[in-house]
């Protein structure tokens, strides 16, 4: 029986440390395993003791990339427990910084790290010498997003001006007004990006997924709703518990999460637009027609797509937001602690981040814990590897290692939120 | 003859100051303001590196002081001018979500927004610890790297004239 391994020590342009191990056996695919070994990070155990205005940010370490998410999510359960509504411009502004993080982190994820993918380069480099327009795109608007964050959290990399009630300082209109041009040209940006995008070849892979979002009552979510499936789960974000749960894997250093009654599902911008595509305003439902989406993607490949989809509806919210902003009384509503439980459920660019603290009478944490998108999404994963792999057991190595490379892109994973991330075995026998 | 204005020049200290050595770069580019010429920008920025391609816009040079992995001598002071040598890729770590700063000067090279003149000085650490502070030899380093810097920023600020009359 012969043995064939393809080993890639460490896959680049995904986030953090771990490995995928393939199983084929008498030219069958058998398993896809995503083996990660970065070391667990404990944030849930050192928020244990800490002081509720502490938790944005400790949180907000979480991760570079995404750190609005984990403040989000930690104020809006802090807020919860304590019986705390922010409403009016603190609420808006809130979803304004949470766009400039869309727009960053999307566009860093489908120029510079997934583009090169489709388009045969090894990297973002050596694809700007035939796709410089696109990059310099792709900077810019990373640079917009990152203004964004800055200016509402003063800085773009975990951020310090979030606090739970709001934050600690609101902007002026005046300084608004200078970020809105640049949303304007982001906007017109990211519509290129778009049209980019679509051109680019994708492999005809159709997966049916169990799709789980946030869906507001009339907003494309971000701060706020409920978490939706399209099977039959419609539950408030305190019964999460009810619907899923987490399980240590061996190969896994990040738990598994999964629907207790179904298993794998996924979350992220495919299942947000898919079970959202109602609440797109009508030019972006139209720019998604003319890039070639229905309501509704099951192709993994073309994620690229829909993020781009999402910094267009980014850009446009922020520019709605920034044109009715007026200045709040105050820069917070007050916070007055009390023991209880609380849930923050926020969409972070790669899908739904759930927070559960329980706080003793002034404040203190007494439990937390936090499921990031990436952990959720591992079991999917696993088996778009499968699905995609599984056709390709007799293509030479690299065609199935640089397939399963891209696959593992499309989630645009954050190991280092869920823990981190790669290398590649290919075993055969 | 009118005189050819100075080039303009940027100074970027990389690392962070909460973890011992990697510090060394925000520490020289803090001794370094009100030391260099006003025309000269310093900055010593916590993004990621692609913002770097948008902060050396317009300018015709840009000197990093980072930190270096332990190799051999700590304090050691390597110094790498790009026009002649490209930067060790051994140094970067292969993160997708941080691009190192490498990847930022390939890439900016690559869409002509480089600047023409760039300078890495890259001292050997020893201890990144959190919260720790400088060891000595790198404390050293940094007084030593902070009079080259001034050094160089006065040749880098002479004009392509005056550096073709020098030579």
């Amino acid at each position: 029986m012969a043995t064939r391994t393809i080993r890639v020590d460490y896959l680049a342009r995904v986030e953090g440390e771990g490995a995928l191990d393939l199983q084929i056996s008498d030219g069958r695919l058998v398993a896809a395993r995503l083996s990660i070994f970065e070391p667990p990070r404990f944030f849930e155990a050192f928020l244990r003791g800490r002081g509720y205005m502490e938790t944005p940010d400790i949180v907000a370490r979480i991760c570079g990339i995404c750190p609005i998410a984990y403040q989000m999510s930690a104020v809006h359960a802090i807020e919860n427990a304590f019986g705390v509504t922010v409403g009016g411009q603190l609420r808006a502004l809130r979803r304004l910084i949470y766009c400039g993080e869309w727009i960053e982190s999307h566009a860093l994820h489908v120029v510079m790290l997934h583009a090169p993918d489709f388009l045969g380069y090894p990297d973002a480099i050596a694809m700007a010498r035939d796709h410089g327009d696109a990059v310099r795109s792709g900077l810019a608007l990373k640079k917009t997003g990152n203004d964004l964050l800055r200016l509402l959290g003063g800085r773009e990399i975990h951020p310090v001006n979030v606090r739970p009630g709001g934050f600690y300082r609101v902007p002026q209109r005046s300084e608004l007004e200078p970020i809105a041009e640049r949303l304007k040209m982001a906007r017109d940006q990211a519509v290129g990006l778009v049209r980019w995008v679509a051109t680019f070849p994708f492999p005809d892979l159709e997966r049916d997924y169990e799709f789980v979002a946030l869906r507001h009552a009339n907003e494309y979510p971000l701060n706020e709703g409920r978490i939706v499936s399209n099977r039959d789960i419609d539950i408030d974000i305190a019964d999460y518990e009810s619907e899923f749960e987490e399980r240590h894997v061996a190969h896994s250093t990040a738990l598994h999460s999964l629907l207790k009654r179904r298993g794998a599902y996924l979350v992220g911008p495919l299942a947000r637009y898919a079970l959202n595509f109602d609440r797109l305003p009508a030019g972006v439902r139209a720019l998604a027609a003319e890039a070639g989406l229905a309501a509704v993607c099951n192709n993994p490949f073309r994620s690229i797509i829909v993020r781009a989809i999402e910094i267009v509806y980014a850009c446009e919210e922020a520019l709605r937001l920034i044109a009715a902003y007026e200045l709040a009384d105050a820069a917070s509503v007050p916070v007055e602690p009390r023991a209880g439980v609380g849930f923050g459920c926020t969409e972070a660019p790669r899908g739904i981040c759930w927070h559960r603290y329980a706080f003793d009478a002034d404040g203190t944490i007494l439990t937390a814990r936090i499921v990031p998108p990436t952990a959720q999404n591992q079991p999917s994963i696993e088996a778009d590897l499968m699905a995609v792999a599984a056709p390709l057991v007799l293509e030479p190595d690299d065609v199935i290692r640089d397939r399963c490379e891209q696959s593992i892109r499309n989630y645009d994973p954050c190991i280092s939120c869920s823990t981190h991330f790669l290398k590649l075995s290919v075993h055969r026998t | 003859m009118k005189e050819a204005p100075a080039r303009k020049v940027l100074v970027v200290g990389l690392g962070n100051p909460d973890r011992g050595d990697d510090g060394v770069g925000p520490v020289v580019a803090r001794e370094l303001s009100g030391v260099l010429p006003t025309d000269v920008a310093i900055t010593w920025p916590s993004g990621d590196a692609l913002s770097l391609i948008a902060a050396w816009s317009g300018f015709d040079a840009v000197i990093f002081i980072d930190a270096a992995a332990p190799a051999r001598t700590p304090g050691r002071i390597h110094r790498f001018d790009l026009a002649k040598t490209e930067l060790p890729r051994g140094l970067n770590y292969a993160s997708s979500h941080a691009l190192s700063v490498a990847d930022a000067i390939g890439l900016a090279r690559v869409l002509r927004q480089a600047p023409q003149d760039i300078i890495v000085y890259a001292v050997e650490g020893a201890s990144f610890a959190c919260g720790a502070p400088m060891t000595p030899e790198v404390a050293d380093a940094a007084v030593k790297v902070t009079g080259r810097v001034v050094a160089e920023v006065a040749r880098l600020r002479q004009s392509a004239n005056e550096l073709t009359a020098d030579a």
